[in-house]
């Protein structure tokens, strides 16, 4: 009955995720908290779209958001949520679940306490093949024999007969993929997939998703802080502050012609290898932005080294780029622009001027 | 992250093969016999178990209405003190001391073990239904655990043992409710609360781990997560507990069997043995004290045993 339904609304030749104006608060002792604060998106089936900002920023909760995995007391949603068409914003954890691991399912970032340890990876494959499927016992092991080589696990029988900690962390987190991949997910959630994870096992996970989702003509969502991680693995990225989308374009656009200073700021904050050891790393001065007061103009304002009266004081809306109309940035003065030249001169000058007197002073 | 927890874990690694190196140093210490303390207790409780359930088949145990003839040759009172005719002596009625304490036991462990049992079951579903969807339903648990918290533990008993005799004696239905089935629902709901509260607390923390929600995000119900994900993973510390809890039932059935609040009249427990000798404890001191030992020995080694648990699987600062 309800999957007849889902399938009359079904909206095929559409984008597969659209999000509008999303919102999502918590009531705290201290006041509202402004998670997610108006995000809108889409995202068409088969891509992999980057969402990328620093802790706080709201990336995971819009994820959460996005999957309604958020308790549902003290939150506040809004918006609108539309899933191959259909409005997944207002549904509760009933109806949801006909959506999770069938639909959408989610990959979390630390694979050490994302299993199950008391139960077999073999049961933790099948069950949801079992339940959701309808499969026999049989044929959902057989199933998950099938999906842990697809993730690349060597010996996969014998690793069905498996407990989590018998496996390193790139294992697990195999695991966990090939658990949220076990009911055929059309979208695909990896919050932090690689964060708890060294970097050459990164790679290969990055690489496994990129492959399973070609493969599956699946969509990828991945939540990250690592501009480094989205560079080679995604379609798209939106760039999250303070829980606002500041900035989304094509992977390849955004890192051509970067408009937001935080996208920037984000990009610079990366340690690169030509530089010379001990160079003192760019981050980000300050701290983020406190969501319950956010500020009232641009939220990156007081963190901003070029920012002006016009940023504190008002807040600049999401426009497109002259040349990209899917190129979307939210700043009153985009990198490259004349304003933000004359700003950079006058911070270059005045760091010289800083440099030379503690150079002065060391003498 | 703990993997404390997994049960693989706990059982012992398999000894390693006669033909392998010689394992260094520290991994010996880990293969290393459990204490002296531990192993008594096993066995203790081992030995005692086996002899409560085959007591009716071993020649060395009389039956514990037996009348044992003293040294003229006819029973009497208190006849004999521990000698090889009866170890632990004879008691007033001229019966076996040894034969009743193992019978006891029979009654003893049997009432401890169910209360327990009971305990768990309802204490651990209400625990993990509380902490799982807090709330009015955690709130509803919570006051009823806190009341039966709060009223003496020994006080509560005697009402309640009174209160489902008389209930088993007026209802027709509740003719199967014997008195040794009203001690141990008794015990069982003492049992509960503090079960309930601990399998809560753990709960909490459980519900809130990555597993939990990868679980819920590929679509599982409530009921799934509760007993198939937490349940599980709630093992650990439910079994220390049920051991402690264990060794405090049976000295509380002792207390109450003591308080004239037994099980049914010729069935001996520790609780009446004690209670109908310790008058005569000056002239005849084996019919008390012997059965004191064993009720002392059985709730040690169920302590040592619950304790020893509660450290392997380092229940006190678990968020399991």
């Amino acid at each position: 009955m309800s999957t007849q339904i889902q399938a009359s609304a079904r909206d095929i030749d559409g984008p597969l995720l659209e999000l509008k104006d999303v919102t999502t608060h918590f009531k705290t002792p201290r006041g509202v908290v402004r998670a997610v604060d108006g995000v809108s998106f889409t995202l068409d089936r088969g891509k992999a779209l980057g969402i990328v900002g620093e802790s706080g920023s709201g990336k995971t909760i819009l994820s959460r958001s996005i999957m309604g995995l958020l308790p549902p007391r003290g939150t506040i949603r809004g918006g609108s949520i539309k899933f191959e068409g259909r409005e997944i914003g207002n549904l509760d954890r009933k109806a949801m679940r006909s959506v999770w691991g069938k639909e959408m399912a989610m990959i979390f970032q630390d694979p050490m306490t994302s299993l199950n340890p008391v139960m077999k990876i073999g049961r933790q494959i099948a069950e949801p093949l079992q339940i959701h499927l309808g499969m026999t016992k049989q044929n959902a092991l057989a199933t998950a024999e099938r999906l842990l080589q697809d993730v690349r696990i060597p010996e996969a029988k014998r690793r069905l007969e498996q407990y989590p900690h018998e496996m390193s962390g790139g294992m697990r987190q195999r695991v966990m993929i090939a658990i949220a991949l076990a009911c055929g997910p059309t979208a695909l959630f990896a919050d932090e997939p690689t964060t708890a994870l060294d970097v050459t096992v990164q790679a290969q996970i990055l690489d496994l998703l990129g492959e399973q989702r070609r493969d599956r003509n699946m969509s990828l969502v991945l939540v990250t802080h690592d501009l480094g991680v989205v560079a080679g693995h995604t379609d798209e990225i939106a760039v999250m502050y303070g829980g606002k989308l500041v900035e989304k374009a094509s992977t390849k656009g955004l890192f051509a012609n970067m408009k937001m200073p935080y996208t920037e700021a984000l990009l610079n904050s990366i340690p690169k290898l030509e530089d010379r050891s001990h160079t003192r790393l760019s981050a980000i001065a300050g701290r983020p932005p406190d969501l319950v007061n956010p500020p009232k103009g641009c939220r990156f304002a007081p963190r901003c080294p070029y920012a002006a009266e016009k940023c504190i004081n008002e807040e600049p809306p999401l426009i497109a780029t002259a040349e990209d109309p899917n190129h979307l940035y939210a700043c009153w003065y985009p990198v490259g622009s004349e304003a933000y030249h004359e700003a950079k001169v006058r911070i270059a000058a005045s760091k010289h001027a800083t440099d030379a007197l503690a150079a002065a002073g060391g003498n | 992250m703990t993997t404390t927890i997994d049960p693989s874990t706990t059982t012992p690694e398999p000894a390693a093969p006669a033909t392998a190196l010689p394992a260094p140093r520290g991994k010996q210490r880990k293969l290393k016999w459990p204490g002296f303390g531990l192993v008594s207790a096993v066995v203790f409780l081992g030995g005692l178990t086996l002899m409560a359930i085959f007591a009716d088949y071993l020649s060395f145990i009389p039956y514990p209405d037996a009348l044992i003839p003293g040294p003229d040759g006819r029973p009497g009172r208190y006849e004999w003190g521990p000698s090889w005719t009866a170890w632990f002596g004879t008691d007033g009625v001229s019966n076996d001391v040894f034969s009743k304490t193992i019978y006891g036991a029979r009654t003893s462990l049997q009432v401890g073990v169910f209360a327990t049992v009971f305990g768990i079951v309802v204490g651990g579903v209400l625990g993990v239904i509380a902490g799982y969807f807090r709330g009015w339903v955690d709130r509803v648990v919570m006051i009823i655990t806190d009341c039966l918290l709060a009223l003496p533990a020994l006080l509560l008993a005697i009402i309640l043992v009174n209160r489902l005799s008389d209930l088993a004696e007026d209802t027709s239905w509740l003719g199967w409710l014997s008195r040794k089935w009203t001690i141990v629902f008794t015990l069982g709901i003492l049992a509960t609360a503090p079960l309930a509260r601990i399998v809560r607390a753990q709960t909490l923390s459980l519900r809130e781990r990555e597993f939990v929600l990868a679980a819920r995000s590929l679509g599982a119900k409530p009921g799934r997560v509760m007993f198939r994900e937490i349940l599980p993973n709630l093992i650990p510390a439910i079994l220390t507990v049920a051991f402690t809890g264990l060794s405090i039932l049976i000295a509380a059935e002792g207390a109450l069997a003591f308080l004239g609040l037994g099980v049914e009249v010729g069935t001996p427990t520790w609780g009446k043995l004690i209670d109908e000798n310790r008058n005569k404890i000056d002239e005849f001191w084996w019919a008390t004290i012997f059965p004191c030992m064993m009720l002392f020995l059985t709730v040690l080694s169920f302590n040592i045993i619950g304790d020893r648990l509660g450290r392997r699987f380092d229940i006190r600062q678990a968020g399991v």
